[in-house]
């Protein structure tokens, strides 16, 4: 890993213009509010949070995949966030995306050397022997069988279609990859193969990593570093080991102590912080701080002051009136 | 726990005739659930583990399947019973709570509705009482300001709180066996650990026993007393919760155990079980796991029964002695 930044984002916001219940007014929802990052080249960052906080529509913004509302993304020194389609198309092939849904993310009516195929021929990557070897090669990475290649998604398993979404990504040689829960629809002895072969890939091709997970386990595993994402915002961002073994944020907190565990040594559980309500809807965001309403150790101070991320030692950063852990 | 079992399955299997051949679905399941008691069912999909909870409530009703063994309740056999002697089982004395709570509710009547419905079926509650008693179900599960929320759709309600009402449900005839199909799967985590902890709560009130049934060794962990692992229809091994996590002993627990990614501490490299679960209409006659098993030996062409120590029980023919020496070396 090195120091250099291979993606930065400064305060990132993306709005949804919604149509309300009553009567059509229509008014805004915020998916992601203002959030900054940096991505390392040849690191893994994860982003992990519960359904609705954000964490795919970030994923998407970062990548362009959707426009973002306001707020910089800048790839390998160009700021791409204000770019046209036509030029961000070079940049698109250094930025490649891994979907959570290997059965949807596959065209069903192609062979799957034609969809590995897809990107090196959009890109003119060569002639076309020059491209049968390259996805020979490509399938030869990931594990799966070279004389497969002309036979349908349909015939492959979810754990092997999720290698040929992983081949497909890494066609292009992308510097960054995007992988959108990649492992969530997999049964765990094929989730561990998936994950084993993409630290392989990490290491042998100098990939950097943006990994989006709900998988608390599955995020620290395969992460440097993470960022826990609240209603749009990220609340807690450091060091993985750091962040699981001293969380700050009381959500992170909370979080981590009602994840279910094996119990297989003596070593004491956490004590369980079982959260009250729901998370709310990210059109109608709470005062100030967006946790408060469910935090258990929230102030007056937490319902009108809204607590920004800073950075409480080097590289460990936390939005928060009240951290734990901090000193 | 001397009390005689709730529910006692001895040797289920259920067989769909398929134009491949027959598909053996569950072969060879046994266990007993006590008083009380809380059963984990465990496996990854394909397992069997859901088909065998429906087929024994006699909700498996493809014309080419056929069920055989002995499910007994509370003493009495269930199985092949007809729909008519089933209905004052099936959501009265037995209670299911399914994965997902938007489809396990109908969305074009209220949860009042369903709730009152279901009470008026098998008790003989008035109507005003079968209301009174839908909202104090509703509170009991924790739905905040249960007398409005009684008269609202399905689709007024998050993820969670649906959950909430479905488990009201289940519960609302005070039954002797609740049977949950990943009744958190569909949930994050915060609102898993509610609802977790709300099973447990209500268990411990009304007296009745859980048969859960997950992919998740960590609900199992939290909730179980007893484990049942399924692999491709049959159990590899049956024992008290903490026996099985700590001192696994069949080789597809130990890679389902080694495979699950940890929050406490990071391992460098998840154990993985090589291949794909094999497919259900191409079960080996010997041991179903021996295809993509470490250890495999000539022996393994025949099927090995369940046995053990007392309650401890598996299917493997490995020795003692060679297991302790594979999972001594595993663990250096």
């Amino acid at each position: 890993m090195s120091n250099e930044i291979l993606l930065k984002a400064t305060d990132v916001v993306k709005t949804f213009s919604t149509r309300s219940k009553k009567f059509g007014r229509p008014h805004q929802s915020t998916a992601v509010n203002g959030v900054s990052l940096e991505i390392r080249r040849g690191e893994t960052l994860g982003i992990v949070g519960e359904s609705g906080c954000g964490k795919s529509t970030l994923a998407r913004c970062l990548v362009q995949l959707l426009p973002t509302t306001s707020g910089s993304v800048v790839f390998e020194g160009t700021e791409i966030s204000k770019l046209s389609r036509r030029t961000l198309r070079p940049l698109r092939r250094k930025m490649q995306l891994v979907f959570q849904d290997p059965y949807a993310s596959l065209n069903p009516r192609r062979t799957v050397g034609d969809i590995v195929a897809e990107p090196l021929r959009i890109n003119k990557f060569g002639t076309e022997e020059v491209i049968k070897e390259r996805v020979r090669e490509l399938f030869r990475t990931v594990g799966l069988d070279v004389n497969s290649l002309t036979r349908y998604p349909h015939e492959f398993s979810g754990g092997q279609r999720q290698r040929i979404g992983i081949a497909r990504a890494l066609a292009l040689n992308p510097s960054l990859v995007v992988a959108d829960e990649p492992v969530s629809a997999l049964d765990v002895s094929v989730q561990a193969q998936v994950l084993n072969l993409m630290a392989d890939l990490q290491e042998k091709l100098n990939l950097t990593y943006l990994f989006i997970a709900h998988d608390l386990g599955v995020v620290r595993h395969v992460s440097d570093r993470v960022g826990v994402m609240y209603l749009g915002e990220i609340v807690e961002l450091g060091d993985a080991d750091e962040l699981y073994d001293r969380p700050m944020h009381p959500y992170t907190d909370a979080l981590l102590s009602v994840v279910p565990e094996l119990n297989d040594t003596d070593a004491p559980r956490r004590e369980r912080i079982i959260l009250k309500g729901d998370v709310p809807d990210p059109s109608d965001r709470p005062s100030g701080c967006s946790f408060h309403p469910r935090c258990p150790v929230a102030t007056d101070r937490c319902k009108e002051e809204k607590p920004t991320l800073v950075e409480i030692r080097p590289g460990r950063s936390v939005a928060c009136h009240y951290p734990k852990n901090a000193s | 726990m001397p009390d005689s079992p709730v529910l006692k399955v001895q040797d289920l299997k259920v067989t769909f005739a398929t134009r491949q051949g027959p598909l053996r679905a569950v072969d060879g399941l046994s266990f007993d659930v006590a008083p009380k008691e809380v059963v984990g069912i465990v496996g990854e999909s394909g397992s069997g583990k859901s088909v065998s909870m429906y087929s024994m409530l006699g909700l498996v009703r493809d014309a080419n399947v056929s069920i055989s063994g002995s499910v007994k309740f509370q003493g009495r056999e269930i199985l092949g019973l007809s729909d008519q002697e089933m209905q004052p089982i099936r959501g009265g004395e037995i209670g299911m709570i399914f994965q997902d709570p938007m489809t396990a509710l109908t969305p074009v009547y209220t949860v009042g509705w369903q709730i009152i419905e279901q009470l008026r079926t098998h008790t003989d509650m008035t109507k005003a009482q079968a209301r009174e008693r839908a909202i104090e179900l509703l509170g009991e599960v924790g739905i905040p300001d249960p007398r409005n929320r009684v008269d609202h759709y399905p689709h007024e309600f998050s993820g969670g709180m649906r959950q909430r009402v479905v488990i009201a449900m289940a519960l609302s005839c005070n039954p002797k066996l609740l049977i949950a199909d990943e009744p958190t799967t569909a949930l994050d985590v915060t609102t898993q650990a509610q609802i977790l902890d709300l099973m447990l709560k209500l268990q411990d009130t009304y007296n009745s026993s859980i048969v859960i049934i997950t992919h998740d060794m960590g609900v199992i962990a939290e909730m179980a007393h007893k484990v049942v692992v399924m692999y491709a229809g049959r159990p590899a091994e049956i024992g008290p919760e903490l026996d099985v996590v700590r001192n696994p002993r069949h080789p597809y627990t130990w890679g389902l155990l080694g495979a699950v990614p940890r929050v406490e501490a990071r391992n460098d490299r998840l154990t993985t079980i090589r291949g794909n679960a094999v497919s259900p209409l191409e079960i080996p006659e010997g041991c179903a796991f021996a295809d993509r098993c470490d250890y495999r030996m000539e022996i393994c062409t025949k099927r090995p029964q369940l046995k053990g120590t007392s309650d401890h029980l598996d299917a493997c023919w490995l020795s003692d002695e060679q297991r302790v020496s594979i999972r001594s070396k595993a663990a250096s």
